[in-house]
């Protein structure tokens, strides 16, 4: 393994954050707060930092290996979410360095959990840069890396595999820097679109159109609003938030064949969109009706709540128009769910992923069909493919591996004295990206009480949660490291 | 370019890199899962698992904007078909490895009556737009080398006026000297260098070491005379042994037939023997094994001037090409499939290894790669090549000097043709509209040297 080379670039990712850094800036810079200040000296440090690492391992060249390109993409969103902290930092907007980290990796995993309390005190500079960074997490730094550097060749497709959340990255045309380049234009579009309806037709301010499209088209769930999105109190903002954040949790392959290659069936045919719809509407109608039973809601806003809070948090962004911690037990079951299956592969949602849970629910039920009839060949099929066994046994491990990551690091917070409530989706709500959870975790409430161990936890969860595990905890088998 | 290769195999893989490198978009098609893993890995294309000579796939693969399509399939005749499909569907050119030389010729049908016209089925009509046979290329390539002075493939320029030429630098000759104290007999430029650590076109004070292959640049009529700094040369062989009587056997046979050049093949399968035996006239056949020494001894192999050992097998091409230099034959050419074989089996001490399907590869990269360009060579490990340019009248290098051409850093003029004289740089004479220019670049510098033609 070629560290220096993994250093020197790192080196020109960190260069591009700094670069990054210029945006909060001006706009600071520009209503005259002084919290522009921060940003100046954060992106000099930061740019600077970059430019000697980069200086320092000269060379550089050659494709990256499969171990080159894992620990390339775990060390970026590392040091990203390390310098990007800084501007907190010189703000004072946390008591310590480890809040400002901790915001600054929930911004980047696109998970949105906050150790913000008072949100409507900040400056807007330091509001725009935490949703920044969430937009920039999205559709992944690393991925925008390669996009714009077309240094990699074939090494690039280990870099984008590593990002991109899903079972496999899919190439949708000859060259893997052409389909980055796809999938960002599409990002990029689909944020503009949507900063302009909420612009003009949800008639609220640039400033709030610009953080709430940072927050849904990366499935973020930063709010520049302690309420959230309920702050607003408008069905129109909530119905264009809705949409954009179901097309979010679409995978973006899918986008690209409606859009750039207009073939819209494509679609309606995807067994794991319509799942993915399914499931949004049942869950939807089952809440609604829960909550008319046993709340006395009205059915109007029982099915405007119950359909925003569905698809915020099984989509993974996290946003909220009321408090659902206070739900009956059912809807806040079905929600913890919802928080584990996450959204579409490809997409910038989080968690275990629709596509897995239908390989493993058909996994599940030809198991049963064995069971009577071990000599049945029984091909698992989604759509008109068969997949093959060793896709199935991927899903299967992958989704060994999050449970199992759950459970212990449910332990963990367990020791530091939490609820169980609040520790289970606490850790449900970080290695999901999803943020917000239940109990003291709440939507309405934020994680700044979490001890510091805990917060550490929540981090590894989090980076693991968004790199799919396998990026992050590669590194830390011991063979790894070895020449074998 | 949009280029779409059907097969994955060898010549298919070797020429999806050689394009990617040269940065164009690739799709690559083929059957086996194992195949496409293995591209997949590997090379920055877009693979497709599938039938290629099915209609679905190559839509699939978006065949109405390809540039070119490539049909590399083991099958001549799925290669022919998938050609004929993607023309229909829209594909510009299409490119078919055929090994059976008779698809590629014109068919005249029989008339049933003497009045009426007699049907002329054509190449064209079955879609394709070139055939390339790797047989012919092999035996090309060998009776070329054969026919020689030197061990060596030649690359022609200008309809032959110019050629590249690689020698393998023997003790005694102008070596450990740099290029610049060198007395060339005849002007001339030294193209490249190929050495264990890489190719690279050599800078005037570059020392040559013995084992160096130097691809020489010069008028054609000069190239033997040259080659003696570097080379022992030797005879054009004049009676030769072809271990192998398979298709590039047969057809070496009956190429060096036509030069009058005695041949014996040595097939080791007796059915086969006895058909290759009726079927080459005048051409000496044996049934027998070409690992056996003292077999080899008795046909008076020792006796030969060359060794051409062309069988199914690397391994057995190698040791009984090695088996008969022990034998005391001054040339031996050995045939391998695996492109990787060439380099080990030239360091054991076989003169020249070829491999098929990288030639096959390298002719059909030269068509695609350079519609402007009248030929091209690639030379060594395919890093750097050379590419014969037509001046038109508008192009920016027109009317420059050579020394001042606007070459990019990293590439070289190696010989100008005007009114068909050879000048060979250095030369302040000024670029005429219609000098054919053979330029020495590395692969990432052509589109650079492409925009000074156009």
């Amino acid at each position: 393994m070629r560290i220096r080379v993994v250093l020197h670039y790192l080196g020109l990712l960190i260069i591009g954050l700094g670069i990054a850094m210029l945006f909060p800036m001006s706009w600071s810079g520009y209503y005259g707060e002084p919290v522009s200040q921060s940003f100046a000296i954060s992106a000099g440090i930061t740019a600077c930092s970059g430019l000697l690492l980069w200086r320092l391992t000269p060379g550089g060249g050659g494709r990256f290996s499969r171990r080159e390109a894992l620990l390339f993409v775990t060390c970026g969103w590392l040091l990203a979410s390390a310098f990007s902290a800084i501007p907190y930092q010189l703000a004072g907007v946390f008591p310590g360095y480890l809040d400002a980290y901790f915001e600054a990796m929930s911004g980047y995993t696109t998970t949105g959990a906050t150790v913000l309390s008072s949100i409507e005190s900040q400056p807007q500079g330091i509001l725009l840069w935490r949703n920044f960074t969430q937009w920039l997490g999205g559709m992944g730094i690393i991925t925008l890396f390669v996009a714009l550097f077309p240094l990699f060749g074939i090494g690039a497709a280990h870099l984008v595999e590593a990002e991109i959340p899903g079972p496999q990255a899919e190439k949708l045309t000859a060259r893997i820097q052409d389909t980055v380049k796809s999938l960002w234009y599409l990002y990029v579009g689909f944020s503009i679109v949507e900063f302009i309806l909420l612009w003009q037709a949800g008639n609220i301010s640039a400033f709030d159109a610009i953080t709430i499209t940072f927050g849904t088209m990366p499935t973020g769930g930063f709010a520049a609003r302690s309420l959230s999105i309920g702050a607003y109190n408008s069905v129109i903002v909530e119905g264009i938030v809705i949409t954009f954040m179901i097309i979010a949790g679409v995978n973006f392959g899918l986008h690209y064949l409606c859009l750039w290659k207009r073939q819209p069936g494509r679609l309606f045919v995807n067994p794991e969109f319509r799942f993915y719809i399914g499931l949004l509407v049942g869950a939807s109608i089952l809440i609604a009706l829960n909550l008319i039973n046993s709340t006395g809601m009205s059915v109007g806003s029982a099915f405007r709540h119950s359909v925003f809070q569905v698809v915020s948090v099984m989509t993974t962004t996290g946003f909220s128009t009321v408090n659902f911690n206070s739900w009956p037990a059912f809807a806040k079951a079905t929600l913890l769910i919802l928080m584990i299956v996450g959204a579409s592969a490809g997409s910038t949602g989080g968690a275990l992923k629709v596509s897995r849970i239908l390989v493993l629910l058909k996994y599940t039920y030809r198991r049963i069909a064995l069971s009577f009839n071990p000599q049945a060949v029984i091909p698992l099929k989604v759509g008109n493919n068969v997949l093959s066994e060793q896709v199935v046994s991927g899903v299967i491990g992958m989704t060994v591996l999050y449970f199992t990551t759950m459970i212990v690091s449910f332990l963990i917070m367990s020791s530091f004295g939490l609820s169980q409530i609040t520790a289970l989706s606490s850790v449900i709500a970080t290695l999901g990206n999803v943020g917000p959870g239940l109990g003291m975790v709440g939507p309405v409430l934020d994680y700044a009480f979490v001890p510091a161990a805990g917060k550490v936890t929540l981090i590894v969860c989090m980076l693991a949660g968004r790199l799919e595990l396998l990026t992050v905890f590669a590194l830390v088998a011991p063979s790894f490291w070895k020449w074998r | 370019m949009y280029i779409i290769i059907a097969g994955a195999g060898v010549v298919g893989f070797n020429i999806a890199s050689l394009l990617v490198q040269e940065n164009h978009q690739v799709v690559v098609i083929d059957r086996s899962e194992k195949a496409i893993e293995n591209v997949r890995r590997q090379l920055d294309v877009a693979t497709i698992l599938n039938n290629a000579a099915i209609p679905k796939t190559i839509i699939e693969a978006e065949i109405h904007r390809a540039d070119l399509i490539i049909a590399v399939t083991d099958s001549d005749e799925t290669n022919m078909i998938i050609c004929l499909i993607a023309k229909e569907l829209g594909a510009r050119m299409t490119i078919a490895r055929v090994r059976s030389p008779e698809y590629s010729s014109y068919f005249i049908s029989p008339a049933t009556d003497p009045s009426a016209p007699r049907k002329v089925i054509r190449p064209k009509t079955f879609g394709v737009d070139l055939f390339i046979n790797p047989v012919v290329e092999a035996s090309k390539e060998i009776i070329d080398i054969l026919s020689s002075f030197y061990p060596s493939p030649v690359d022609n320029f200008a309809n032959g006026i110019v050629q590249i030429r690689e020698f393998r630098t023997e003790k005694g000759m102008a070596i450990d000297k740099p290029l610049n104290k060198l007395n060339f007999p005849r002007p001339c430029v030294i193209a490249a260098i190929l050495r264990a650590e890489g190719i690279f076109i050599p800078a005037a004070d570059e020392i040559i070491k013995e084992g160096d292959r130097v691809y020489l640049i010069a008028a054609a009529e000069f190239m033997d005379q040259l080659g003696e700094l570097f080379v022992q040369p030797k005879r054009p062989a004049s009676s030769v042994v072809i271990l192998g009587g398979g298709r590039v056997g047969c057809l070496v046979a009956e190429g060096l037939r036509e030069r009058r050049i005695p041949v014996k093949i040595i097939e080791k399968n007796e059915d086969r023997s006895q058909e290759i035996a009726g079927r080459l006239e005048g051409t000496a056949v044996v049934q027998g094994d070409g690992t056996d020494r003292d077999f080899l001894i008795e046909q008076g192999v020792p006796l030969a001037d060359a060794f051409v050992a062309s069988t199914e097998s690397d391994e057995v091409n190698i040791l009984s090409g090695l088996l008969a230099k022990s034998l005391g034959i001054s040339r031996n050419l050995v045939l391998v499939n695996n492109p990787w074989n060439i380099p080990l089996a030239e360091a054991v001490g076989v003169d020249v290894a070829a491999s098929p399907p990288l030639l096959t590869a390298r002719r059909i990269a030269r068509f695609a790669l350079h519609g402007g360009a009248i030929s091209v060579a690639m030379l060594g490990g395919e890093q750097i090549q050379a590419i014969e340019f037509v001046t038109g009248p508008t192009a920016p290098i027109a009317q420059r000097s050579i020394k001042e051409a606007g070459l990019p850093k990293g590439a070289i003029c190696g010989a100008v043709v005007r009114n068909n004289t050879v000048i060979i740089p250095p030369d302040d004479s000024t670029v005429q509209p219609g000098d054919h220019l053979i330029v020495i670049s590395p692969l990432a510098l052509i589109p650079a040297v492409e925009k000074l033609f156009t």
